[in-house]
């Protein structure tokens, strides 16, 4: 049993055990392993095979086993660190901690919006990305991605929206449900009804590869995964009679249900249903 | 309600608006759409060109294209054509192709790999959590979000 903090509660040496931890998966390949691992299960939904981790229920099973299966290796390398998360209705300006020299370093410069603060900035030598999108190698960030279309993090009040929505998810399962608390914390926008939302905006928030298709590449990605883990700790406490939906499949499923992992469905590549995730409470809890 | 299939030559050249509202009709009958917005509220700035006539050989699944474009945005050039299969090919391949019309982007030369919802909008390996109704839209967003970026050479697009 161990614990995940608060990003703003770690201390001084545990953040740089953590920051080692990672330069060193890193430097055994082993990252980019998790990287190439997530643009290949992240299906969309108009495609005919089976989608766990994006436009989908198990979303939130889904990430809870990558992060595990991360922490994992990173405990290989350090047995005493563990992800940490980024509450981002508290901690929403580029000058929190979190960005700070000592921890994941800051927002891009002006122009070409490379990341020069901290251990991920290229010039410190550590740090490249580049899985297959663009052509640089520099980490870039684009905080709030000012201009034409600028985009804020979400808030306490957007959070409780969505906590409050006593369904866990609904058909069809997928990116445009209206209703069901898994597509409003994951985020997609639907025209007419809701703009991008929670998990999503955070990604667009943060800009560079967090915007796109490799969005691990920027090592923020854990502890706001870590934090949309904890929603669904959160949601479960606020609706204890609530279950994981979609439940048993149907003799005869209907095309909506297809691709989709209910309760008891082994999900790729670890084969783990999402009932076996529900309660992480032997192997980690939340400070 | 199938819209008819662009002739050799040209003659009659089914609107994008026709073809859209063919690719609509599939999505309704197979399901993969749980809530249907339009997928154009309003022309692409750019203007769309008339679809190509079908090449020897198109029978009865011919091509039409949904949307094209061409321009300069923020000193990139950009480029991208959707083609979708209407009614009149074989049933089941006219409901894959419709749930996922063939589409292409480029930016400055070098593809851009996209994607689609199940709405009808597109999304790009650089706008990954954002959709758009208009593949011009979905262009110019990666190009927003790219910056000075260049897209990776089409050797290194696919992991």
């Amino acid at each position: 049993m161990y614990t995940r903090k608060n990003q703003r509660d770690l201390t001084r040496t545990e953040k740089r055990r953590l920051i080692d931890a990672i330069l060193k998966l890193k430097r055994s390949g082993r990252y980019d392993d998790f990287v190439v691992m997530h643009r290949e299960y992240y299906v969309m939904d108009t495609e005919r095979r089976p989608r766990p981790a994006h436009m989908t229920s198990s979303f939130f099973p889904w990430h809870r086993q990558y992060l595990l299966e991360f922490e994992k290796a990173l405990q290989r390398v350090d047995a005493g660190v563990s992800v940490p998360y980024w509450d981002w209705t508290q901690d929403n300006r580029p000058t929190s901690s979190l960005w700070a020299e000592d921890f994941l370093g800051g927002n891009g410069r002006s122009g070409d919006r490379r990341v020069t603060t901290g251990p991920f900035a290229y010039a410190a030598g550590n740090w490249s990305v580049g899985r297959g999108v663009t052509d640089e190698h520099y980490l870039t960030r684009n905080f709030g991605r000012p201009g034409s279309d600028p985009v804020s993090l979400p808030t306490k009040n957007d959070l409780a929206r969505a906590l409050k929505d006593p369904v866990y998810d609904t058909a069809p399962w997928n990116s445009v449900c209206t209703e069901g608390f898994r597509n409003r914390v994951e985020g997609w926008g639907i025209r007419g009804v809701r703009t991008v939302g929670l998990h999503n905006r955070v990604h667009q928030w943060v800009g560079g590869p967090m915007a796109g298709a490799a969005s691990p590449e920027d090592p923020v990605f854990w502890l706001h995964h870590s934090f949309i883990d904890l929603l669904w700790d959160r949601w479960r406490k606020a609706h204890p009679k609530s279950a994981y939906r979609p439940g048993r499949k149907p003799a005869s499923p209907g095309p909506d249900r297809d691709y989709v992992f209910g309760l008891d469905d082994a999900m790729p590549p670890w084969r783990v249903t999402p009932r076996k995730l529900l309660d992480h409470s032997k192997v980690y809890r939340y400070a | 309600m199938s819209p008819t299939p662009a002739k050799p030559g040209g003659t009659r050249i089914p609107s994008r608006r026709t073809v859209l509202r063919g690719a609509f009709t599939a999505a309704v009958v197979t399901g993969t759409a749980g809530a249907l917005f339009p997928l154009l509220d309003r022309d692409p700035a750019a203007t769309a060109r008339p679809a190509p006539a079908p090449g020897p050989g198109a029978g009865s699944g011919s091509r039409a294209t949904a949307e094209e474009f061409a321009e300069m945005y923020r000193g990139r050039e950009i480029w991208g054509t959707a083609t979708v299969v209407p009614a009149g090919a074989p049933a089941d391949d006219r409901v894959a192709v419709a749930a996922e019309p063939v589409t292409e982007i480029r930016i400055d030369g070098r593809p851009l790999h996209v994607m689609r919802r199940a709405d009808g909008t597109y999304l790009s390996d650089v706008r990954h959590y954002e959709s758009y109704p208009t593949l011009l839209e979905t262009a110019r967003a990666a190009v927003d979000e790219l910056g000075t970026a260049r897209l990776a050479p089409p050797a290194a697009h696919h992991m």
